[in-house]
């Protein structure tokens, strides 16, 4: 059951990871919406797998809240956000979709060498999926840092979140339900203040191309 | 003695079964896009009028050219010896393991590229330049993806690979397993010249990969090239068919198990081709200049198959 246990946990996180490359491949900010949502559906299925094999029905209310937040609420504020902008696509990042996958290979090996201490260290049967949990933080920030738009920054920003959200599930099997209550509360509404800086940006400067800010004259 | 001869027939079993899967990806292809389309055997009567024609070669043609379709089809045919199809443990395994399937399916490649230069025709050396751009971009892909089923099983030998699979089914939800079949299904669609990558019913010239480098090909030479095509997509496909989901493979020489392994192999072979049909139906030609992005994708999927695989022996 353990071995179960483990394989299941692992294919979740990995199904995550490659949410997250989808924001590297693809060209459309809708595409990125999608691989957020599903990226959230999958985590809430590896929270329910733990909160089964762990018999801890806390999890169950924190995967059901998971999912309604990061599955439906998040992905129609970002839809709302989108649909104004009309078809944005990330056409001229800092770095190129194949040199970014690279990046990504790399980041992904690098997560397994700086984490191998802790997987040996720990008896937990999750703890095979903790290097992807740090990959997918360090995709994230890749995502946050090399693309351009605005938009695209925000759902790197969701990522990240959703990585920090596996590696506590899989390290510790979650956080307290009220820490859990603050840091949803947190996000929803650095959602709705992003949504807000977008709209004002995109007043100002006629895109949400995050390189404007930088420039002094139009 | 009779389990060589075993292998010898499956070897013969693909080459007259090849034509056959390429007119079913044709037919179901056209049934989906609301077309009658040929019937599955139109490819047979294809080769029979093509073995009957005059060959016509360039002027400017050197012996490359003719001898590239028997170098082709050679090749091709050696991989047909080496891949499991019907049987495992396999006595061809002491003669080749994966690293050597590889290589062949390069070494078609090779000369396939020659013949399309040798004429000195300006598509022929545009599909030259682009197919070996396409295979040195699918190479890591495939290596890695290799790699990762061999540490897997601890052995290159497909046989061996097989037989591991079988012997140990959880491995086949482990998402070591379905990445690195992720990543060798793009490399399959990379390598047959298949969309997104290579429009196969394409007549544009200036959209072909394939197509373009047999161009200046005709009558027997072109039947050899296009049967070695064929048996490269159906080599492939039982190759992701029985490396990854290896059951219904026979595993004693008896005529009943060889004969459900017959049938258990079409019946995957023809699932593989509707999803095929299907994914060729839906999805548009990929430019040239994103091609490089799929390939890299499935290199990253073949990496993180090799890690999860390596990480939880």
């Amino acid at each position: 059951m353990d071995v179960l246990f483990s394989q299941l946990v692992v294919l979740g996180s990995s199904l995550t990871l490659i949410c997250a490359l989808m924001l590297l491949w693809h060209r459309h900010v809708y595409a990125y919406t999608t691989a957020f949502a599903w990226q959230s559906v999958v985590l809430t299925g590896i929270m329910a797998v733990v909160a089964y094999f762990e018999r801890d029905a806390e999890m169950y209310f924190v995967a059901a809240l998971f999912l309604l937040l990061k599955g439906w609420v998040i992905p129609r504020l970002l839809r709302r956000i989108e649909q104004p902008l009309g078809d944005e696509q990330e056409l001229r990042p800092y770095v190129n979709t194949a040199t970014s996958l690279l990046v990504c290979a790399l980041l992904v090996l690098f997560a397994y060498a700086v984490s191998r201490p802790l997987v040996a260290l720990s008896r937990l049967p999750t703890r095979a999926g903790m290097p992807l949990a740090l990959g997918l933080i360090f995709i994230s920030l890749f995502v946050i840092a090399s693309r351009k738009k605005a938009l695209t920054q925000v759902i790197g920003f969701l990522m990240l979140e959703n990585g920090i959200a596996l590696l506590a599930v899989l390290g510790t099997y979650g956080i307290p339900l009220v820490v859990e209550l603050g840091v949803f509360l947190d996000l929803l509404l650095g959602v709705i203040v992003m949504q807000l800086v977008i709209y004002h940006i995109r007043d100002t400067f006629e895109s949400i191309d995050v390189e404007q800010l930088g420039r002094l004259r139009h | 003695m009779s389990a060589w001869l075993v292998e010898v027939f499956e070897a013969l079993f693909a080459l007259a079964l090849a034509p056959g899967l390429v007119g079913l990806i044709r037919w179901i292809k056209a049934r989906m896009q609301s077309r009658l389309g040929p019937p599955p055997w139109q490819p047979y009567r294809e080769l029979r009028k093509l073995l009957h024609k005059e060959v016509v070669v360039s002027d400017n043609a050197s012996w490359l050219f003719r001898f590239a379709p028997y170098a082709v089809s050679a090749s091709t045919l050696a991989i047909a010896f080496l891949v499991p199809l019907i049987v495992v443990p396999r006595r061809f395994d002491m003669i080749g393991d994966l690293f050597v399937v590889v290589y062949l399916l390069l070494l078609g490649t090779f000369w396939l590229a020659l013949a399309g230069l040798d004429p000195g025709s300006a598509f022929g050396g545009m599909g030259a330049s682009r197919d070996v751009t396409v295979a040195a971009l699918a190479e890591p892909s495939t290596a890695t993806a290799i790699f990762s089923l061999a540490l897997g099983a601890g052995s290159t030998n497909l046989g061996a690979i097989v037989v591991a699979t079988l012997n140990d089914p959880r491995t086949v939800l482990t998402p070591g397993h379905l990445l690195a079949f992720a990543a060798l299904f793009v490399v399959a669609l990379a390598e047959t010249g298949r969309l997104p990558v290579d429009n196969p019913a394409t007549h544009l010239e200036l959209t072909m990969i394939h197509e373009a480098m047999i161009l200046e090909y005709s009558g027997r030479y072109l039947a050899l090239l296009e049967w070695a095509s064929g048996l490269k997509l159906f080599l492939f496909l039982s190759l992701l068919a029985n490396l990854f989901f290896p059951w219904g493979i026979a595993q004693t020489m008896t005529p009943a198990a060889l004969a459900w392994a017959l049938a258990v192999l079409v019946l995957k072979l023809v699932i593989l081709a509707v999803v095929l049909a299907v994914i060729e139906t839906r999805v548009a030609k990929l430019r040239l200049f994103r091609v490089p992005e799929l390939l890299t994708a499935s290199f990253v999927l073949a990496l993180l198959a090799i890690t999860s695989s390596f990480l939880l022996r």
